[in-house]
């Protein structure tokens, strides 16, 4: 049992500096994963703004998804980039959670 | 009159009355006495009641008197009833109508009632003829008869038939019946009306036949007398008429009537709670019919198997009660993604009323998910990209996209004219300078924008980004490779190269999409100071250590073990592996030495090829001897017998093969030495170049020209020799510093770069011989030791002691004519002459 072990420390040592190496980018304001159904399950941002982005972005991945599914079955949806005045959100979305993060321009 | 004694048809004959007058006067007037009887039995009755009707005459029939029932209800005037001893136990009539009741309706009912009327004079006739007590087998025929049973059912239309002309016939005759009490008080009101004329009136009665109604049809089914089943039914059927004819005052046949009962309706109020309605609008999306064709198939295999593998992948290693939970977690969660992916409806009560107390342990689940994790790679790199996105534009040789500033209008608009020139013009370079130069100039100089492609800037490096991270802080980078498949992807050693600086090194992988953080990590107990990628298998990363091991990685995976380790190999290095390099040897002669091996050069003085065979085996190919300068060359045994020398091998530092001829190569040795060797003989070298003073650290074969190859050493030089000359052509001596590492320039024949530890010279033989074309310096404080081009770019990989590599850029570099080698022969001729 031992290895499995280390492995699941490892991969959760990893989630954790991946995250923490994204937040710490320049520009980075904030980043919201959410779960399946659109629930936020980890932000680094107040809570408002993430009930705020994680409603709003759900529909939007939905939509895009089907979009996409719609044109080919196959195929899936793998990021999608928002690029604003102000800033960008990008979104990683999976089978389950997608994580989101938004940065600001410079 | 007929219809009656057909009605009577089957009645037992018996019949015992007390007064034959009753009788007579029933037989006789059998119609009159009978009518009014009906009319009595009516009255007296309940109207419309068939069954009391009949009720009433079974209790009449089983008092057990002999009483003509008929006779019981009304008439007294005509029938008395005696008993044996002469009472007159005559019963009264138990209804006794109000007389103020009206005619009319009287008349009505008796009118409509003539049908049950006649009903009632079926059973009175009948009833009459059976008279004897408790007989109630008798009282079957009628009664069955007027249900309308199925055994006499032409009777029974016979009846009906007899009751509709009967109807008509009492209508007449009632007028004439007198005598009767109650109702004879309304007959006689009625008669009163009529007057004699009417009496005397003609009445036209006219018979004619209704439809006939079939109650019940059942045809006979014939058979054919010589079929085979004849005999059977002809049994069958004699049997049946058997039967019939025992039927009458057989034991076996009980008349018996059923009511039942009517149970009182009662209603009844419930009251329940409002049902919800919910409306649900599904949208049949073509990816979710094919979601869901593709789920059927899965699930009609394996459901169970397929479910538990699923989440496998999330995470192994949870214990069982977190793995079951998780399981159905995964799997609610996907099912109702599916659904949810599909359908709109809002979702958010039922989610936070149900998965509210799991979310802790479904969270937790999806941040150690595999899935999330590749997510979040993704974003890094997308972050990355962002971050460097200018670099990395340069870097590709792509213009760059600027952030559209809106300050700087009038300059950005002039980019954007100057592009649409550059266009037509045409070459990406010039455009992307010209860009960068618009972000730079500002927007007055118009004059200079419109001059910039004629312009020629001095050439210059300029810093893109560094590879570096807080793994590699400290370190000493010692060795650099490209991967051969993926001109991005870099390996990077850090390995200290003193022996009192020594500590752990490491070798890292890094990729361009990431500069910040390596793709891989491998950590190793000593310094790293040789790296290479295979070429055969572009997935093999060979690292050399400072303690000699030589290991192989597999960088396709994430383990951070070795694949293969030298360190229990029987001939394995004991001196750190100062170069090691994968060359593709194609020897027709031996099997084994087709394909791709390993060399690798170390201090304890052998060039070794590794075998990976079960393990990593290794021969050596060359032993460097020491040589003694100014000498010819000599095996080592003569020169011990005069020195005493601690070893007889000299350390290998670097070598390099020829690019065209896999079997010659050149072994640089600690000693200033240069030897040309070849595989085919491993105890002798070719040649040897002694030239330098300090120990040689990197030899390179000039890619373009097969003569000529460069040497650099810590005598501060760098030496440019001619393979067939065993005097150097050229030396280049710029600096008082150590010159840890040189490479040609895998595009032009003349540019080499150099890394002495202050700087980095970027040399162009066709420009100047001296003097080096670009000079970079160093922070204060770093060491340049490793220089490396790209491939596929105009860039410089320049790794330091810090352990951070950063990535220049060669900019306005001439385009020079990489493949004039005769112009470099030219001019290393005129350096000869000269």
């Amino acid at each position: 049992m031992l290895p499995n072990l280390f492995v699941v420390c490892f991969l959760q040592a990893e989630v954790e500096e991946t995250l923490k190496r994204i937040q710490s980018q320049k520009g980075v304001q904030g980043i919201i994963v959410v779960n399946s159904e659109g629930i936020p399950i980890k932000s680094t941002v107040d809570n408002s703004t993430t009930v705020q982005y994680a409603g709003l972005m759900h529909s939007f991945i939905m939509k895009a998804r089907s979009t996409v599914r719609d044109i080919d079955p196959q195929n899936d949806l793998t990021f999608l980039r928002i690029r604003s005045k102000k800033n960008e959100i990008m979104i990683a979305p999976g089978k389950s959670p997608s994580a989101s993060g938004f940065q600001a321009s410079c | 009159m007929s219809s009656f004694t057909q009605a009577g048809k089957g009645k037992r004959p018996s019949v015992s009355l007390t007064s034959k007058i009753e009788l007579n006067t029933k037989r006789t007037s059998i119609s009159g006495t009978s009518s009014q009887r009906r009319m009595s039995y009516v009255s007296g009755v309940n109207p419309n009641r068939v069954g009391s009707l009949s009720r009433r005459s079974i209790l009449i029939a089983s008092d057990g008197k002999n009483m003509d029932k008929g006779s019981l209800i009304g008439s007294r005037h005509t029938i008395q009833v005696f008993d044996e001893q002469g009472k007159d136990v005559t019963p009264r009539p138990l209804y006794r109508p109000e007389p103020s009741a009206s005619i009319h309706r009287q008349s009505k009912i008796l009118s409509t009632q003539d049908f049950s009327g006649a009903t009632g004079s079926d059973f009175l006739s009948s009833l009459s003829m059976h008279q004897t007590s408790g007989v109630n087998a008798s009282l079957v025929g009628p009664f069955s008869r007027t249900y309308g049973s199925s055994s006499i059912s032409k009777s029974t239309t016979s009846t009906t038939e007899s009751m509709a002309d009967e109807i008509i016939e009492p209508g007449s005759r009632r007028d004439t019946a007198i005598s009767l009490s109650e109702v004879q008080v309304r007959r006689d009101e009625i008669k009163e009306q009529l007057t004699k004329e009417d009496i005397d009136k003609r009445v036209d009665i006219y018979l004619t036949e209704t439809e006939t109604i079939w109650l019940l049809d059942m045809p006979t089914a014939m058979m054919s007398v010589e079929s085979e089943d004849a005999e059977k039914v002809q049994e069958r059927n004699k049997d049946y008429i058997e039967l019939c004819k025992n039927r009458v005052g057989n034991d076996r046949f009980v008349e018996r009537m059923m009511q039942t009962l009517n149970g009182a309706p009662k209603t009844k109020e419930v009251q329940c709670e409002k049902i919800l309605m919910e409306d649900k609008g599904i949208m049949a999306t073509s990816w979710d019919l094919y979601d869901s064709f593709n789920a059927l198939e899965p699930t009609l295999t394996s459901s169970v198997t397929e479910r538990s593998s699923r989440p496998t992948s999330v995470s192994s290693s949870k214990s069982n009660v977190t793995k079951d939970r998780e399981r159905t977690m995964s799997t609610t969660s996907t099912d109702r993604e599916s659904i949810t992916s599909s359908s709109i409806i809002d979702l958010e009560s039922v989610i936070l009323a149900r998965i509210h107390e799991e979310e802790k342990d479904h969270s937790e689940a999806i941040l150690k998910s595999e899935k999330f994790q590749q997510d979040l790679f993704f974003m890094e790199r997308v972050l990355m990209e962002n971050v460097f996105q200018p670099k990395l534009a340069a870097y590709r040789q792509l213009p760059v996209l600027i952030e559209p500033v809106l300050t700087s209008d009038a300059g950005k608009e002039k980019a954007e004219t100057e592009e649409a020139e550059e266009e037509e013009e045409g070459g990406e370079e010039e455009e992307e300078e010209k860009e960068k130069k618009e972000t730079v100039v500002s927007s007055s100089l118009l004059l200079d924008l419109s001059e910039a492609p004629e312009e020629i800037l001095p050439p210059s490096l300029e810093r893109l980004w560094s590879y570096t991270c807080e793994w590699t802080n400290g370190h000493n980078v010692s060795s650099m490779a490209w991967n051969k498949l993926n001109p991005d992807l870099l390996a990077v050693g850090y390995g200290q190269f003193g022996f009192q600086e020594q500590k752990k090194g490491l070798a890292c992988c890094w990729s361009l999409k990431n500069p910040m953080w390596p793709e891989r990590i491998y950590q190793c107990d000593h310094g790293v100071t040789a790296l290479d990628f295979s070429l055969a298998n572009p997935n093999l990363l060979a690292v050399g250590t400072y303690s000699g091991i030589v290991a192989i990685y597999n960088v396709q995976t994430h383990n951070t073990t070795a694949l293969l380790d030298s360190s229990e190999s029987f001939d394995k290095h004991i001196g750190p592996v100062w170069q090691l390099k994968w060359i593709e040897q194609d020897r027709g002669t031996t099997g084994d030495d087709k394909g791709e091996i390993l060399i690798s050069i170390s201090a304890d003085g052998r060039i070794t090829k590794w075998l990976i065979r079960k393990g990593l085996g290794c021969t050596d190919l060359m032993k460097l001897k020491r040589t003694a300068s100014e000498r010819k060359r000599l095996t080592g045994e003569k020169e011990k017998k005069s020195e005493a020398l601690i070893s007889r091998q000299a350390p290998g530092m670097c070598f390099d093969f020829h690019p065209k001829n896999t079997n010659i190569y050149l072994a640089g040795t600690e000693e200033g030495h240069i030897h040309k060797c070849s595989c085919s003989y491993n105890e002798q070298f070719l040649e040897t170049y002694r030239a330098h003073k300090g120990p040689v650290y990197k030899i390179a074969w000039n890619p373009f020209s097969a003569d000529m190859f460069l040497s650099c050493s810590a005598d501060w030089s760098i030496i440019l020799w001619r393979q067939d000359s065993v005097r150097p052509v050229l030396t280049f001596s710029s600096t008082t510093n150590v010159v840890h590492d040189i490479m040609w320039s895998p595009k032009s024949a003349f540019v080499f770069a150099a890394v002495n530890e202050g700087r980095v010279e970027i040399w162009d033989l066709s420009v100047s011989t001296l003097d080096p074309l670009i000079v970079t310096f160093a922070n204060p404080g770093v060491k340049f030791t490793t220089v490396l081009f790209a491939r596929n770019t105009d860039c410089i990989l320049i790794g330091d002691s810090n352990g951070t590599v950063s990535v220049y850029e060669l900019r306005n570099m001439t385009a020079s004519d990489s493949n004039k080698v005769d112009a470099l022969h030219d001019i290393i001729g005129s350096a000869l002459a000269s």
